[in-house]
């Protein structure tokens, strides 16, 4: 059969129109036949004769959203760009942002929130992916390292000229790890630096390398902040 | 993970009658670090049919100082009360706690009631797909008495034969140190109260209760806490032995002290014999040896954990005078 026939969406749903015709629901002059219904409250049972006037009348005399959102329907920001999605209960953000998403620089190793390497940054906080539920994401603002890179962090030259990576699998928890630490604090200290990083697993065996290129990239976004001063002093 | 509802509760009231409605098949969520990874392994022989989730209530998350008393939310992460200077100044052991505790991210979802109520971390207890129904879950054995013990109880199990699992919180033996108070939805009881070792229960907190906040008393005059672990790792992992202790010197005499040690009881275990043993002397490194010795002079350790008795006493000792410096 071929797709897209009959009357149904690219969906594979029924397009409203059709269904609501079909169930003589929605009131339609154009359509002939099709008779014509007054809207009724469902919580008090008045009617109105527009759509627009039962929804004014839900809002003010009721106290509830005229259309309210169904419980999987999350709306998200991610790497500065608005999302909204409907989620099962048992997805986790992770495999929103990776499995239906695609932003694949998030990955997933251990799955038991125990290696770091799925770390995005939700609200200013590196948390991990695999352990957060989508649905419980609502209206959160999340950075993942492709936001990252696209932003020209130095983070992500610092890593390539320090080579903090071997098979390179971790990295990009990492990153994110390194991000949400420069973005509360430009001048770490090593100490803080190996404190903040403690939740990030790497078989390969990178550790020392991480505080060499953070330090560096934070002093690259210390310079850049003090430039626009110079040139306002000029 | 298999299918479930999910419920966003606004108020403490509607998450306790969701709670109230699902009876035992519902399961609370804050910062789900620990439940999540429960049901992914599907260690529980019942899965829980629907999420109560307790992030969506306000007002929840706070730290604050009201008349002398520092109160803290249930849903205060964890990173947040390990960075709060005012928390780090006057109730260090509880500072000390969270910065020690999980790795950062973890700390960043977790939350301080989460980390009171979490599930006991017992090898058998969690393998995957339920593997060994033991008694937490109902069945008719402890499999750690027989198998390999070297991270169960010292302080022999819940009742005869019963579960030798330790209970592996950080904060806990902090807040017992510092004499904390827990509030629920439903009752005000002293956190040395809210531990209990049951069938698929860590807490006496019924299933339609919750955890709302934790109230510390200001600590008497002169009084200083302190907190220590031990693991192998310093991040991420749990305690093989932690202690907390606040004493209260006098005149280089001790006044009080309050001294806790949790991960080697089936719950936190307040170490009574070493604050008697303590009362009223001279501080001095002998003393607070001492009261190490006091401390685990109950220990009954099993087949492989008498290690652990070892840095019991150390960790005591070390705790007593880090409360002296």
């Amino acid at each position: 059969m071929k797709a897209g026939s009959s009357n149904r969406s690219s969906c594979g749903r029924l397009d409203d129109g059709a269904l609501y015709q079909e169930l003589k629901l929605m009131p339609n002059k154009d359509v002939p036949g099709v008779e014509l219904k007054k809207y009724s409250c469902p919580y008090c049972l008045i009617t109105f004769d527009a759509f627009e006037a039962i929804k004014s009348h839900i809002v003010a005399d009721h106290k509830s959203e005229a259309l309210p959102e169904s419980e999987g329907t999350v709306h998200l920001t991610i790497n500065g760009q608005e999302y909204t999605f409907q989620v099962e209960p048992d997805w986790t953000l992770y495999y929103l942002i990776h499995d239906k998403l695609g932003f694949t620089g998030t990955k997933l190793m251990c799955d038991r929130g125990a290696c770091g390497s799925c770390t995005v940054i939700m609200n200013g906080r590196p948390i991990l992916s695999c352990m957060t539920l989508a649905i419980e994401c609502k209206g959160k603002r999340i950075e993942t390292v492709e936001g990252i890179a696209a932003s020209n962090h130095p983070l992500v030259e610092e890593y390539v000229k320090h080579h903090c990576m071997q098979c390179g699998y971790c990295t990009p928890g990492f990153v994110v790890t390194a991000k949400a630490l420069l973005d509360r604090n430009l001048n770490p200290t090593e100490y803080e630096i190996r404190e903040a990083l403690g939740g990030n697993l790497c078989r390969c065996g990178t550790y020392p390398q991480h505080p060499k290129a953070i330090m560096d990239a934070a002093k690259i976004l210390r310079e850049a902040n003090r430039e626009p001063g110079i040139r306002d002093a000029g | 993970m298999r299918k479930f509802a999910h419920i966003d509760a606004h108020t403490v009231d509607e998450a306790v009658s969701a709670l109230r409605l699902y009876g035992n098949r519902a399961a609370a969520i804050a910062g789900g670090t620990d439940l999540l990874g429960k049901m992914k392994d599907e260690i529980l022989p019942r899965y829980p049919e629907a999420l109560i989730n307790l992030k969506t209530i306000p007002g929840l998350e706070f730290l604050r100082e009201d008349a002398g008393v520092l109160r803290v939310g249930a849903l205060t992460k964890l990173e947040d009360i390990g960075k709060e200077p005012l928390v780090c100044q006057k109730y260090a052991a509880l500072s000390q706690a969270a910065n020690r505790m999980a790795s950062p991210h973890l700390r960043e979802m977790g939350t301080l009631g989460g980390n009171l109520c979490q599930d006991i971390r017992c090898w058998y207890y969690r393998n995957p797909n339920n593997r060994f129904p033991c008694l937490r879950k109902g069945g008719g054995r402890c499999y750690a008495i027989d198998g390999d013990n070297r991270y169960h109880s010292i302080m022999g199990g819940s009742v005869e034969g019963g579960c030798y699992a330790v209970h592996p919180s950080d904060t806990a033996p902090a807040l017992i140190a510092l004499n904390a108070l827990v509030v629920t939805s439903k009752r005000i009881l002293n956190l040395e109260n809210l531990f209990q070792v049951d069938v698929g229960k860590t807490t006496v907190l019924d299933a339609d209760e919750i955890l709302t906040e934790i109230q510390i008393p200001k600590p008497p005059d002169g009084a200083k806490s302190a907190f220590l672990k031990f693991a192998i790792r310093k991040s991420i992992d749990f305690p093989i032995v932690n202690c907390a202790a606040m004493i209260t010197i006098f005149r280089g005499k001790v006044k009080a002290a309050r001294i806790c040690l949790n991960a080697v009881a089936v719950k936190p275990y307040r170490a009574l014999n070493a604050e008697k043993a303590i009362l009223g002397k001279q501080m001095d490194e002998k003393l607070a040896e001492s009261a190490g010795l006091a401390a685990l002079s109950e220990s009954k350790p099993t087949e492989r954990n008498g290690y652990m008795v070892q840095i019991a006493k150390t960790l005591v000792k070390r705790a007593i005078l880090a409360c002296n410096e």
